[in-house]
């Protein structure tokens, strides 16, 4: 049962920031994950501002200078069904149709998925860890299977995300109200590691809003792609997933952006495979480098070792796939 | 504690036999049809009333304290903050009056009480709270302090036997004697063998997960209970209220109705029941409990996990010399079967003089296991059918031909080796490859390429599924021509009732609109055992024909008087009784006047025995094709075909509802299913939601699950020639897939589940991923 709380409805963007100034208060939008860690105790709130219903914030739109605007509230469900996205930016309609099952793409909104909270389940489940404040990491010499191979410092989470690597590698960024004017930052520095911060992922204060997020003009030659493995078909997070995007000019690599889900505390970019691949074509050989590179340096814990084969063949089965 | 045990052999009939067997259906015009279900309006529109569905004037609400630690002792509660919060009508614990219930059986008697302080698993019920609302109620059960004293614990079967380990019980951590099975002589057996095998498999712990979770409405009226519950079958949660209240079985009153599955875990009295009662005692007032998801995966049974060393001997011409089976299981922290049944394929299914097992039972800090979908048999399946295919591989035989090569017609492991009433083993085997195209896929599989592509087999029997008395049914039959069909046994969505009616419906010609059902009652329907072991249809369909033929009996009676024949010479017809030495002399049912006078017949049916000397038991061949990734682990199932032999199959849309229904359990067992416990830190269970514990979803079952009934009609089973087949259609599921991943890719999956996981770590491991 999920404990008390009072709703608000916040009447405008500035209306929400100043709301979150109570004590105990957080954001409402999809609620799909927020609804979810109150019911199991991850975390208390005393109220609950909601800016689920503020239209503005919802909707994808060009951006006349070039690229899309899309609102935080956003549905996985609507990103998926956008002709634009799916023609332009393949990476992210692929990435929203792999997030959770039907009925939580419809109510997910994308601006949540940036935002959510990890999954691993001792910081899900009733173990004061330390990300909740405790005073160890249960997944470091305990049921790490699905924990991080890469870039975990004293926490092994693994960042939940689908919709955040595929953005990054398009070259996103995002508009965040709060007290102030509004600051645009880009996606890859929207998220932080445990080696700088333990109780949360994101640089976002207790009184902003992610709004919305600013994808750059598609270049005619850009080829993206997102994939996923996971344990289970559907309703099921990423063992680890790979998002590309590729400048492609005459059969050659001209520029390439390669982030890792499920593998490490932040959506990973992999600089080590994007030089592999950097001025040459995606041969067999080349291809094999990258994949060799891509997972070098990865410190698998004691049940999460098959994440490294794992990485290895979905860099190289997508390389391939966009060659 | 009542004896749970859920299918039961040797029960001599409490009814008189009835006098002849009804002869053999020649041609049916009902039974048997693909007919929809006759309560599925109400269960999709949600006007079906579910327990949880239950509201009472003046009902409060329960929720349920627990034990947050895998084993600790509940040194003090605090419940004086609780008492005070608004809505809180009553805490029980320990120290209440009435609490001081015994529960968990073993041979030495009671091993535990309803809130014992010595709390040996995550989830142990310590308190219990009644308010007005379900959220004051949980708010109260947050308010209670408890100091708990943290002991050492045991979350592993090996680990429970090592010297040192923690004592979950005073007289250690063995759960009952070692069992063990032996006929024939194992060692002259491999000596005998050119071929010898042997390889350690294991299953992980499946949760029970049935979509609708434990719930319990309870009421007094003075000393009177009754209890609204979502169980398996009435007469045992009446039987054991009985027992554990110390009430006369006329003071008890369990009502049943709609369910929302079950798969074993609701076949006895549960602890939440009894704290619904106390509370409702105690508040004077209707109590509802209905339990959380989580407190499901932790408190109220589970498919007991088990490691299976099997050692197996061949000859090159595919005759099986010997098979040794050693077994180390865990029912959790009281005896809950953690092997049962788990060697009975490796004694049944195949022809092998020489067998030997052992089995070993321990205690772990772990919820107690319950009866799962077919107990111990998809475990050893698991073994022995993928050790079958290792055997095959190794003579160099099709693993189709070798099982056809091994197919028995007696029961081995029965005393007295008795034949099968019926066997369709062969059939399936035959059938289903056939259906499924073995030869063929087998030739087109892909061994180049990063995804790969295999076929693999697999079969199986259910050693219940025969089904027997006691049961006792009531049609009545109105004026009209209308019926009404009384029985006690639950429907846990598998379409019961339907094929209940559809007996009574061919043998009066009744339309089914025109058959109301009461069911599950203890007050108003017959005596029935829970829904379980296969058996619900063998045992109650035969007394469902027996009551509707004594209608009949006494309406052709009747219609002879008024007709001035004799009633041999009658037979019902379309709703009229009709002379067969001249048609002309004929009367419909509304025209029977001694019908009419006396408002209805009703016509008891009871359950005969079953026949001397033989064993009833189901059968089943499953076939699958997978594509492995050979650069993840993926694993995806493309088409499945499950050849069954449950006797007649009764309905054709039911019997592939049950049957698809088992493959997909099957796929989960395989694929995706598995408790995790915390070992080496808490003990507790990590994954206790739907998003970590992985029952498989629409996109992991195949789009082609072709369903074949091998409709042999057992006749000396019983009167409607039907055997049981919701558990038989799980055991072979998971080891046809881990045979057609070895096929794909050549690595051999021992332990479940096989998902990305587990096959990446063994593709790389064993070099052969793409």
């Amino acid at each position: 049962m999920v404990p008390g709380f009072t709703y608000v409805r916040a009447k405008s963007v500035a209306d929400g920031v100043r709301q979150l100034a109570a004590p105990g208060a957080k954001l409402h939008a999809g609620g799909t994950d927020l609804l979810g860690c109150l019911r199991d105790g991850v975390f208390k709130a005393d109220r609950l501002i909601s800016v689920s219903g503020l239209k503005e914030l919802r909707g994808i739109a060009p951006v006349p200078a070039g690229g899309l605007r899309i609102g935080a509230l956003t549905t996985h469900a609507q990103v998926v069904a956008d002709k634009t996205i799916n023609e332009r930016y393949r990476a992210l309609a692929q990435a929203s149709a792999a997030v959770a099952s039907p009925q939580l793409r419809n109510q997910g909104t994308i601006g949540g998925n940036l935002c959510q909270r990890p999954r691993c389940w001792y910081f899900r489940g009733d173990f004061h860890c330390l990300r909740k404040g405790g005073d160890h990491c249960y997944a470091e010499g305990g049921e790490n299977q699905y924990h991080a191979v890469f870039g975990g410092h004293k926490c092994y989470i693994v960042h939940p995300s689908d919709t955040a690597p595929a953005l990054i590698a398009l070259g996103a960024r995002v508009r965040i109200a709060g007290p102030g004017a509004s600051r645009v930052v880009p996606l890859a520095s929207f998220f932080v590691g445990p080696a700088k911060m333990i109780t949360k992922e994101t640089i976002l204060e207790k009184r902003e809003i992610l709004t919305e997020i600013l994808l750059p003009a598609a270049e005619p030659d850009l080829r993206s792609s997102y994939r996923k493995v996971r344990a289970r078909g559907s309703f099921d997070f990423a063992l680890a997933g790979i998002a590309l995007a590729l400048l492609i000019k005459d059969g050659k690599v001209a520029r390439a952006r390669v982030v890792f889900s499920g593998v490490a505390p932040v959506p990973w970019r992999s600089e080590p495979v994007e030089q592999a691949i950097t001025g040459k074509a995606l041969t067999p050989d080349v291809v094999a480098a990258a994949a060799e590179a891509g997972v070098k340096g990865a410190e698998p814990l004691e049940k999460n070792g098959y994440k490294v084969p794992l990485l290895e063949g979905i860099i190289t089965e997508s390389l391939l796939a966009l060659a | 504690m009542p004896d749970d045990r859920y299918y039961v052999t040797d029960v001599p009939p409490e009814t008189p036999e009835p006098a002849d067997q009804p002869a053999p259906w020649t041609t049916t015009t009902v039974v048997g049809k693909r007919l929809p279900r006759v309560d599925g309006y109400e269960r999709v529109s949600g006007a079906a009333v579910y327990t949880a569905d239950v509201v009472l004037p003046d009902m409060l609400y329960a929720a349920v304290l627990r034990c947050p630690h895998a084993h600790a002792m509940v040194r003090k509660i605090d419940t004086s903050k609780a008492e005070k919060m608004p809505g809180v009508a009553a805490i029980l614990t320990d120290k209440s009056p009435g609490a001081d219930v015994p529960w968990f059986n073993a041979r030495t008697g009671p091993l535990s009480r309803l809130f014992d302080p010595h709390c040996r698993y995550e989830g142990e019920e310590v308190a219990g709270v009644a308010a007005e609302t379900p959220y004051q109620a949980w708010d109260a059960v947050r308010a209670i302090a408890v100091e708990y004293e943290v002991l050492p614990f045991v979350a592993d079967a090996e680990d429970a036997l090592k010297p040192g380990a923690v004592a979950i019980h005073q007289g250690g951590n063995r759960s009952g004697d070692v069992t063990r099975y032996a006929r024939g002589d194992v060692d002259a057996g491999f000596a005998a063998a050119d071929v010898v095998v042997e390889q350690i498999y294991s299953t992980a712990c499946e949760i029970h997960a049935p979509t609708e979770t434990h719930a319990s409405v309870a009421r007094w009226d003075g000393n009177r209970l009754v209890v609204w519950d979502s169980t398996q079958g009435v007469y045992p949660i009446q039987s054991g209220l009985v027992q554990l209240l110390k009430l006369p079985s006329s003071s008890v009153r369990v009502i049943g109705h709609y369910m929302g599955g079950g798969f074993g875990s609701k076949l006895s009295v549960s602890k939440h029941t009894v704290i619904a009662a106390l509370l409702a005692k105690m508040t004077a007032r209707p109590v509802k409990l209905h339990l959380t998801r989580e407190e499901s995966f932790l408190a109220v049974g589970n498919r007991p996990p088990d490691t299976m060393t099997l050692k197996a001997g061949v000859k090159k011409d595919g005759t099986l010399t010997a098979l040794q089976m050693t077994v180390l299981g865990t029912g959790g922290a009281y005896p809950g079967g953690g092997v049962g049944s788990v060697d009975w394929v490796v004694r049944d299914l195949y022809t092998c003089p020489n067998v030997k097992t052992e089995l070993t039972d321990v205690f772990i800090n772990a919820g107690q296991a319950r009866a799962f979908r077919a107990p111990g048999h998809p475990q050893g399946a698991w073994a022995l059918e993928q050790m079958m295919d290792q055997l095959a591989e190794r003579i160099g035989m099709d693993p189709v031909e070798f099982r056809l090569k091994n197919v028995p017609m007696v029961s081995q492991a029965t005393s007295g080796t008795p034949p099968y009433s019926s066997t369709g083993l062969k059939a399936c085997l035959e059938e289903g490859a056939k259906r499924f195209g073995w030869s063929e896929a087998r030739k087109r599989a892909r061994t180049e390429g990063p995804i790969r592509r295999g076929v693999g087999v697999a079969a199986g029997l259910w050693r219940g599924g025969g089904g027997g008395p006691p049961a006792t049914i009531i049609v009545k039959l109105f004026a009209d021509g209308s019926a009404n069909l009384n029985m006690g046994a639950s429907d846990l969505g598998t379409g019961t009732k339907t094929v209940m009616a559809m007996v009574v419906s061919e043998e009066l010609g009744v339309p089914l609109e025109k058959i109301q059902i009461e069911w599950a009652d203890t007050a108003t329907t017959q005596y029935a055992t829970a829904s379980g072991g296969s058996k619900t249809v063998p045992t109650e369909s035969p007394a469902a024909r027996a009551a509707a033929l004594d209608v009949k009996q006494q309406l052709l009676t009747m219609a002879a008087a008024q007709l001035k024949v004799t009633p041999e010479e009658l037979v019902l017809k379309n709703g009229e009784i009709v002379s067969t030495a001249d048609s002309s002399k004929k009367v419909a049912i509304a025209g029977v006047n001694a019908l009419r006078g006396r408002g209805l017949i009703v016509g008891v049916g009871y359950r005969g025995p079953n026949p001397e000397g033989k064993v009833i038991c189901p059968f089943g061949a499953h076939f699958a094709e997978v594509e492995v990734n050979t650069r993840t682990g993926e694993v995806k199932v493309t088409r499945f075909l499950a050849a069954q032999d449950s006797g007649r199959a009764m309905n054709e849309l039911t019997y592939e509802n049950q049957t698809q229904g088992g493959i997909t359990m099957g796929l989960g067992l395989a694929l995706t299913e598995g408790r995790i416990l915390d070992r080496s830190q808490t003990g507790k269970m990590v994954n206790r939601n739907w998003h970590d514990y992985k029952i498989p979803t629409a996109m992991d079952v195949p789009v082609e699950q072709i369903v074949i009934p091998i409709d042999l009609h057992d006749y000396q089973a019983n009167s409607t020639a039907a055997k049981g087949l919701g558990e038989p259609a799980t055991v072979p599921a998971a080891p046809a897939v881990a045979n057609a991943i070895y096929n794909a890719c050549g690595v051999r999956t021992p332990d479940t589940p096989v998902n990305p996981l587990r096959l990446m770590g063994l593709l790389a491991a064993s070099k052969k991923r793409g």
